[in-house]
């Protein structure tokens, strides 16, 4: 049996030279046991020579999209992801090399749902960072969040935020790590300290009331709301913490509608820090809540 | 901003705005701030756009969506901001919403701005207002994300126009399906008037794409807002409207909203809201009208009084209608007619194709792509099942759909 530690985070790199190398020397998936997060352990056998590494590569070539799969599926917090990948490559090299194919192959079938799982994680990241505004030393502004992803997705993410962003100066912190933007290049921070987060920005109270006030009483669709924004994202969103007084006023008979337990933390670590400060949803009144009509030009 | 009058007012403006089904930010393309260009914001991820939210009542939260005023001298017998309402008014300054929006996207709330807005004055001076926003927040601040505007009714075409060119998409509604409901619901409007304000965009929108440089004229198109139950058309009635807008004018959404009574309406208004249910049969039969293949005729033949049935979603409908074509055999139907099958969505089909070019399917197979199989039970067949005869017969059927059926009376009662 050959243990195979993977030391970052996710960590898709190291466990492509691992099975690389596994591969080479014909190590069949069930004599290999695969650890996430070990701190120091050097796996045995893990540091191949740039000549064996060679061989291995041409010897056997895997499709690009098998491994930008697996570079997705190594993201998830699964910690069976490194076992389940190397069997993949090993049945893509023994048994089938178009296994990806078989949709229902239950190793395929699980690789494509880590890899949805991720792909989602990463979208609500775009969907769900809230920005709070800090002024700098220099008193520029800076936008900063604390954002806790389901699965290592923070760099998925990061394209799009400096895109969107790349003329503002931001900070999107999460559990396993931080990227700090300053307008021009991208600095990386393994494990930063949450309280960095600012617990207030005054514009945030308008997007409680926007929140508050665009919601229609009249069509109350909590399961729908539920589907598309699960609690597990709750905690990183102001706003989620005037639902169930929204819910419960625009339906006060029914008390039983109450998908409303307190959020369960999901991170991967660091789990007991929440941002600090959320919304009185007092404060916030929906207004009109008559069922009427408008319908503007 | 930092007074409670601003937050008064979003709560007055937005609570107004609600009612407008159109969320989207999609279907404007791509795009980004230029490199190097010091001071632009935003972009456009292409495909649908991002939701940022979700209320609970299940709507996703992707623009800041807001009437710049409620004030109206028109006086539509349907709308809570006519003349003759007494809704308590409000109106942002055009700052306000500039900087609304600007610091929203900043935070990352939103995908960009959807604005629209009663009449004050004249339906010039409010479109000049509006145009005045959207050129602002392109030209001033340099604003990449989206932004959708309502056209203001009987404006000048030349105002409308304009409006493209900072506009990703730009709305005309239409309100009512026929020109007859329209003079009497709304009779400042005109049902000419605002068709004509299509084909001159459409015509726009063309010229823009044929240019030998190419530009970008309301890359998201047009869409277009319909309210239902409020006159006697038939869901044949509105869904001819809508393939009609959709083929003469290539718009892109048609919208559709149940009416619901408002206090002090016109007298010549139902007393009643239009059921929920029905706003949303119609829009199960519009997406197959655009994505399944399917006819108007298909939809709606054999219907009662040209009405979709409230009970049953009309793919069901049509296929309990058309028991002859089944079962489908799914390892060799073509798309078309896997297409028809009911539980099973495009993409659905789209697995189904791939697989069996390696394999012929089971129904283990079935379960394991995840499909509703109670519901499709009675009407494929695969390798190794083939529903019983008796399955199709009407009864069993109605057993099998009984549990959606009380899922949607649910559904309607909420
Ligand atoms: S013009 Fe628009 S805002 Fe004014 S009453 Fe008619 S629908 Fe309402």
């Amino acid at each position: 049996m050959q243990t195979l530690s993977i030391r970052e985070k996710p960590g898709f790199t190291e466990w492509r030279d691992l099975a690389r190398d596994l591969l080479q020397r014909e190590i069949p998936p069930e004599q290999t046991l695969w650890e996430c997060g070990a701190q120091g352990a050097l796996a045995l056998g893990s540091t191949p020579c740039a000549e064996t590494r060679e061989k291995a590569i041409s010897s056997f070539r895997v499709s690009r999209t098998f491994l930008e799969l697996c570079e997705l599926a190594s993201r998830h917090q699964d910690d069976q992801r490194y076992a389940l990948l190397y069997r993949l490559l090993w049945r893509l090299h023994h048994e089938d090399r178009r296994l990806l194919a078989r949709a229902t192959d239950d190793d395929v079938m699980t690789l494509a749902r880590l890899v949805k799982a991720v792909r989602r994680d990463a979208y609500k990241i775009k969907a769900f960072v809230r920005f709070r505004e800090v002024k700098n030393p220099h008193g520029e502004p800076c936008y900063v969040c604390w954002y806790q992803p389901e699965h290592y997705t923070l760099e998925l993410a990061l394209p799009f935020f400096t895109t969107r962003f790349r003329n503002m100066r931001w900070s999107l912190m999460t559990p396993y790590r931080a990227a700090h933007w300053d307008g021009e290049a991208l600095t990386l921070e393994d494990n930063p300290d949450p309280s960095r987060y600012p617990a207030f920005d005054e514009v945030e109270r308008y997007w409680l009331q926007y929140y508050a006030s665009i919601f229609n009483p009249a069509r109350l669709k909590v399961k729908a709301m539920s589907g598309q924004m699960p609690q597990k994202y709750w905690k990183n969103l102001p706003e989620a913490a005037l639902i169930p007084e929204l819910i419960r006023r625009a339906n006060p008979t029914q008390s039983s509608v109450n998908p409303l337990r307190p959020a369960r933390n999901t991170a991967p670590q660091r789990e007991s820090e929440t941002p600090p400060e959320r919304a009185d949803p007092q404060s916030i009144r929906p207004s009109g809540l008559r069922a009427a009509k408008s319908d503007a030009p | 901003m930092n007074s409670d009058d601003l937050a008064k007012k979003l709560a007055i403006l937005a609570d107004a705005a609600k009612y407008d089904a159109s969320c989207s930010s999609g279907g404007a393309g791509k795009r980004s701030a230029g490199k190097g260009e010091g001071k632009g914001l935003g972009s456009l991820t292409g495909g649908t756009g991002i939701c940022h939210s979700f209320t609970p009542d299940g709507r996703c939260v992707s623009l800041l969506k807001i009437l710049m005023t409620n004030y109206c001298i028109y006086d539509c017998h349907y709308c809570i901001n006519r003349a003759s309402s007494n809704v308590a008014r409000a109106r942002f300054s055009e700052q306000e919403i500039i900087d609304l929006t600007m610091n929203f996207y900043r935070r990352n709330y939103i995908e960009g701005l959807f604005l629209s807005s009663g009449i004050i004055q004249t339906p010039d001076y409010t479109m000049e207002a509006i145009v005045r926003i959207a050129k602002s927040l392109r030209q001033d601040h340099h604003f990449k994300g989206y932004i959708h505007l309502k056209t203001i009714p009987n404006a000048s075409p030349a105002l409308q126009e304009e409006a493209g060119w900072y506009a990703d998409r730009l709305s005309i509604n239409v309100e009512l399906p026929t020109s007859q409901s329209l003079a009497l619901y709304a009779p400042q409007k005109n049902l000419n008037v605002i068709t004509g304000t299509m084909t001159r965009l459409d015509d726009r929108i063309s010229e823009a794409r044929a240019a030998k440089k190419p530009a970008r004229y309301i890359r998201g198109g047009q869409s277009t807002q319909m309210i239902i139950g409020a006159d006697a058309t038939s869901d044949k009635g509105i869904l001819s409207a809508s393939v009609d807008l959709y083929s003469r004018f290539k718009l892109r959404r048609v919208y559709y909203s149940a009416f619901s009574p408002i206090p002090g309406g016109g007298s010549a208004l139902p007393a009643k809201p239009a059921p929920l249910l029905r706003e949303h049969r119609l829009y199960q039969a519009d997406w197959l009208l655009r994505f399944y293949e399917f006819q108007l005729d298909d939809i709606l033949m054999g219907a009662d009084g040209d009405m979709l049935d409230l009970n049953l979603d009309p793919k069901l409908a049509w296929a309990l209608r058309n028991r002859q074509m089944f079962p489908v055999d799914l390892n060799r139907a073509d798309k078309s007619l896997l297409l028809r099958v009911p539980g099973l969505g495009a993409r659905s089909v789209q697995k189904i194709l791939s697989i069996r070019r390696y394999h012929a399917l089971r129904w283990t197979d079935l379960i394991k792509l995840r499909l509703p199989t109670q519901k499709i039970r009675p009407f494929v067949s695969v390798l190794d099942y083939s529903p019983p005869v008796r399955l199709l017969e009407k009864d069993a059927l109605e057993t099998i759909i009984q549990p959606a059926r009380q899922l949607n009376l649910f559904e309607n009662a909420s």
